[in-house]
This record gives structure tokens, C-alpha cells and sequence, in this order.
């Protein structure tokens, strides 16, 4: 269940197409390179244990309503909607092109972080020469190319640059999804720090300043959430938590075979005499 | 002041107070020492030794100590072992005879530790050891509770279990072992044993993430391993009120002691000893090995 960060990645590729820098083209497919490790839970009935399902309901007759009957509305007034036909959103929907349009390079260093959303791994797809060739560029230079990936149904800005030897792609969102904390009221407000304080803030920070890193931090909740699955597969239900090792649960086991056994024998011993 | 020697020791500072609170000197740990050292020494001897030391009273930080200190005499016997977690080899001091045991009352080693295994074979535990310990609000009265419980267990699988104050707040209980078996499996057996209480018991946890669940007993399995160690019976601890770590009669524990009534004015050799069998009692683990 524990997620093995070391595991080869997907031969799998779920996008393939080329990098494109003018009339260039590199050949790439697209990998997971982060794998989050939330554990997914289905939702059961209590009662007999089964698993329950969403299901569309009409408001007004609280019939089901099968999705051929479905429309999509957009609200422009109180229960007012402009319907919008599934083929009319079709119709503009980008085509994903297969290409990963770098539009300029720029300093690696100059996007802000707040824009990444998800991050993938690109891989040579066919001859590798022109992949390396560019990673290597990328790495001399510190530079990192900039332009358009349309990924399933959506077009998103891309930043493509080198990372642990590879080339990976990290999706950005758009300068509109991204709030301005200039235009937060509670901010535009605040006080003025003194001297002597900024002094010995700066003075703490630099006493507690040190490298970063990343394999300090690990999710507790997953791992006690996984503990509990483990503990429920073995067959306590009511106790949180139980001995991790296998050893310790086969010990319990035992030992309560021969607590029985024993109590048997005395019981045994105290009838004959 | 005047010099004492005790056998081969030179007595020093011997007018230090070592309990302030109730004015007990370093002669007086001495005293106390030599006292009870019919009985401790037994529980002492052929074992690798950790010293928790207190130089200016236990109201002052100690420290523990796993390596001979500078200037000890060449007739305390040393043990050289090589420590993984200090990544270096420690001389531990080696406690068979009761001039070595004056010495370190001297040094003001207030507490002695000992490794749940003898020199001869440091992999090869020879006491099982299974130390309750009570989180607040729960105290002494619940690590009696899971004691006893404990000793039902027990018993109920055919061992001999003894049991003794820690000093503090908690019981440690002690199964005299056969050779031939390895830490990891005295370390399950005690994990699983506390784990059958926990199931049966809501007082009792027996898993490390609970050891802060406030009002719980947690029944800690961790100290059974190579080189980690037990407060050694009879040796004193660092408390306002110079508590013993004492062994004790179930029935006196099922009897109503406080872990108050043990300590350095009140233990002594001449009381029945509880856990006289101990050492003749040597038990076979069942479902083990």
C-alpha cells in the first residue's frame, strides 16, 4: 500500500507527441512523475456493508434522471439558466494537438511556484538524441522553455526544463486562478515593524536557517490511516491500532490458544481430583 | 573532614547532600548501599552496567553513564563491548563484589542500570521485563490494576512472574528466563502479551503511539533489547524522596502499597525477600522459538 518512490516509472504513457521549438521536434511521451498517496475510500452502507453510488436526482419529481437527459446549465439570474448542449461545448473544446508548443526560454528560477500545478515526466519517445541534446542545453544554460501543453480537453500554459538528469513538464495555471494578495483589504494595511524587532527576527532566522530537506517531512496521517487497514485486515475490528509485525499477531494467537489450554487442563485436573 | 576508607575506597564528600529535601548525604547512599548489597549484588554481577550519576544531589541534572569513568581503579572489573549507537567501544563497568558497589555510591551513582542479558552471551536475554507505565491522570493504583492483570496472563501461561516498584510511578514485571532465546523474540512475546490485555482491557494500551494517551497504562515491550536496560532491583532512584525500586509480594501489591513506602530509610536486607526464587526459576516461553 506504502507508495515505493523508487519503483520504475509506467512504461504506460498517457500522452505521446513532440516538444516543438519552431520546426523543431523532439519526440516525447508523458509519465506520472508525482503520485500522491491519498488513500481512497469507497462509501458503504453501514447496514449490510455494500457499496452505495450517487445518482442524479430530479429536484422537482426526485426521479433519477439518466444522463442522456442530461443538459448543462449556466445561471444568469436566480433559477434562470442558459442551457448549453453537450455538442455546442464539444465544438470549442481545444483539440489536443499532440504538441508541446515551447513559445520562448527563459531563466529557470523566474516562474513563480504559485503558479505550478501538476508536474510529469517527459521521456524520449523514439531516438533520444534531440532529448538530450536539449536537457543538456537546458542544464548549461539554466534555462527552461515556456509555452502551451493542451493535456485531455484543457490548454494550459507549460514550463519545460531539466530535473534529476530529466526533462519534465509542470503545467501552470492561469494569471486569473491565482489571487492577487495586493487586492486583499486586511493586507494593504499593515504595520510598519521596528528596527530592533526586524533585528531579532532576522537574527532568529538566521540561527534556525539550514539546508532543505524534503525527506524531513513525512505524511503521519497516511501512515496511521495505513496502519489501520493493516490492523483491520488482520482481523481486529474494534482496536485502532494493533502490533505491526505479523510475529507479534501470530504470537497473540498462540498465546491465547495455550491460555485456553491450559485453563482446559486445570480444569481438567481440579474435576479428577 | 576527616578521610574514611571503606575497604578499598577512599570516601569523598561524603557530607554532600544527595536528597536535599530530606537531607540525605552521600555517606547516607553509601550507607544504604552497603546495606543492601546481599541483595542487589545478585542482580548486579556478570552484567554490563549504566549509571545514571548525580554529583551535586539528585535536584541537580545527572547524567547517565555507559563508559568507566577517568580515574577508575584497575581492580573494577571492565567490560569491552562495542556500542552501535555510540559507534565506539565502552568500557561498562562491571559490579560483582561489594567494593566495586561502594565505589559507585561514591561516584554518586544513585542509579544502577542493568542489560536484561549476563556478559557471557550480551544476545541471549535471560529476563523477560514488561514495564507499566502509568500516563496521568492514571498513576500508581492503575499500573497496580495492570500488574495485576498481567500477573493473571502470566501465570495463566505457566510462568513464574516477579514484580517490583519502579521507584516512580510505575511496576516493572520480571520472568526469569531459560538461555536460547533472542531479544526479538522476548520483544514480541512482551508486545504480544500486552497486546491480549489491551484487547481485553480499556486501561491497557500496549502500542508505542499510545504511550502519551492520557489515563492509560501503557505496557512498554521496547527495553527488551541488547544493551538497553532495567533499574536494577534495590537501586535508589533520583526522587525528592529517595525511593527504592523494591521488590514486592503480589499479595503485597494486591495489598495496597504506595511506591512511597520503599525507600532509602526503609529498605532493607533483613525483609523477606520476594523474589527469592528468581534465579531458580528459569522458564521456557510457550508458542516461542
Amino acid at each position: 500500500m506504502s507508495g515505493d518512490a523508487t519503483a520504475p516509472v509506467s512504461r504506460r504513457a498517457f500522452w505521446t507527441g513532440a516538444i516543438s521549438i519552431g520546426l523543431v521536434n523532439i519526440p516525447v511521451r508523458l509519465a506520472v512523475l508525482v503520485k500522491e498517496h491519498t488513500i481512497p475510500f469507497r462509501l458503504l452502507h453501514k447496514k449490510d456493508g455494500q457499496p452505495v453510488r450517487y445518482d442524479r436526482v430530479c429536484t422537482k419529481d426526485n426521479e433519477v434522471v439518466p444522463w442522456a437527459e442530461i443538459a448543462r446549465g449556466f445561471e444568469v439570474g436566480e433559477g434562470e439558466y442558459i442551457v448549453i448542449e453537450k455538442e455546442e461545448i464539444d465544438a470549442i473544446r481545444p483539440e489536443s494537438d499532440r504538441r508541446i508548443r515551447i513559445d520562448r526560454f527563459i531563466h529557470v528560477l523566474s516562474v513563480d511556484p504559485v503558479y505550478f500545478d501538476k508536474t510529469y515526466l517527459l521521456l524520449p519517445d523514439g531516438p533520444a538524441d534531440a532529448y538530450a541534446l536539449l536537457r543538456d542545453t537546458f542544464r548549461g544554460m539554466g534555462r527552461a522553455g515556456i509555452g502551451r501543453i493542451t493535456l485531455r480537453t484543457k490548454e494550459s500554459p507549460v514550463l519545460v526544463r531539466e530535473y534529476n538528469d530529466a526533462l519534465i513538464a509542470t503545467t501552470l495555471h492561469y494569471p486569473d486562478e491565482v489571487t492577487d494578495p495586493g487586492r486583499v483589504a486586511e493586507l494593504s494595511a499593515l504595520p510598519v515593524p521596528g528596527k530592533k524587532e526586524l533585528a531579532l527576527a532576522e537574527k532568529i532566522v538566521t540561527d534556525l536557517s539550514g539546508e532543505f530537506d524534503i525527506t524531513e517531512y513525512r505524511d503521519t496521517y497516511r501512515e496511521r490511516i495505513e496502519a489501520l487497514i493493516t490492523s483491520k485486515l488482520s482481523g481486529a475490528t474494534f482496536h485502532v491500532e494493533k502490533p505491526k509485525v505479523a510475529e507479534v499477531r501470530d504470537l497473540m494467537a498462540a498465546l491465547e490458544e495455550t491460555l485456553a489450554r491450559m485453563k482446559a487442563e486445570r480444569a481438567s485436573v481440579k474435576e479428577s481430583e | 573532614m576527616d578521610e574514611i576508607k571503606l575497604g578499598k575506597v577512599v570516601l569523598t564528600n561524603t557530607s554532600r547532600e544527595m536528597y536535599p529535601e530530606i537531607h540525605l548525604t552521600k555517606l547516607d547512599v553509601i550507607e544504604y548501599y552497603l546495606r543492601i548489597a546481599p541483595r542487589i549484588l545478585t542482580y548486579l554481577e556478570e552484567r554490563a552496567l549504566v549509571l545514571q550519576r548525580f554529583p551535586d544531589g539528585v535536584d541537580r541534572p545527572g547524567f547517565y553513564e555507559k563508559d568507566a569513568p577517568a580515574g577508575t581503579p584497575p581492580w573494577v572489573r571492565l567490560s569491552l563491548h562495542h556500542s552501535k549507537s555510540a559507534d565506539r567501544d565502552l568500557r561498562s563497568v562491571v559490579c560483582d563484589n561489594l567494593d566495586t558497589l561502594i565505589w559507585l555510591a561514591n561516584l554518586a551513582a544513585i542509579e544502577l542500570n542493568i542489560p536484561l542479558a549476563r556478559l557471557k552471551d550480551p544476545d541471549a536475554p535471560d529476563l523477560l521485563f514488561f514495564d507499566i507505565d502509568p500516563e496521568p491522570p492514571a498513576g500508581f493504583s492503575e499500573a497496580v490494576t495492570a500488574a495485576l492483570a498481567l500477573r493473571d496472563v502470566l501465570t495463566g501461561l505457566g510462568l513464574l512472574p516477579f514484580v517490583k516498584t519502579s521507584g516512580k510511578k510505575g511496576l516493572h514485571v520480571v520472568v526469569p528466563l531459560t538461555g536460547g532465546y533472542t531479544f526479538s523474540q522476548t520483544r514480541n512475546f512482551v508486545h504480544a502479551v500486552g497486546g491480549l490485555l489491551a484487547r481485553d482491557s480499556p486501561l491497557i494500551v500496549a502500542e508505542l503511539s499510545q504511550t502519551n494517551d492520557p489515563g492509560k497504562v501503557f505496557i512498554d515491550y521496547l527495553q527488551n533489547a541488547a544493551w538497553k536496560t532495567m533499574i536494577a532491583p534495590y537501586s535508589l532512584r533520583p526522587t525528592m524522596t529517595a525511593t527504592v525500586s523494591t521488590p514486592v509480594s503480589w499479595s503485597e501489591l494486591a495489598g495496597g502499597i504506595v511506591p512511597g513506602d520503599f525507600t532509602l530509610l526503609t529498605v532493607d536486607a533483613g525483609r523477606e525477600d520476594p523474589w527469592r526464587d528468581l534465579w531458580n526459576a528459569a522458564e521456557r516461553l510457550p508458542g516461542v522459538g
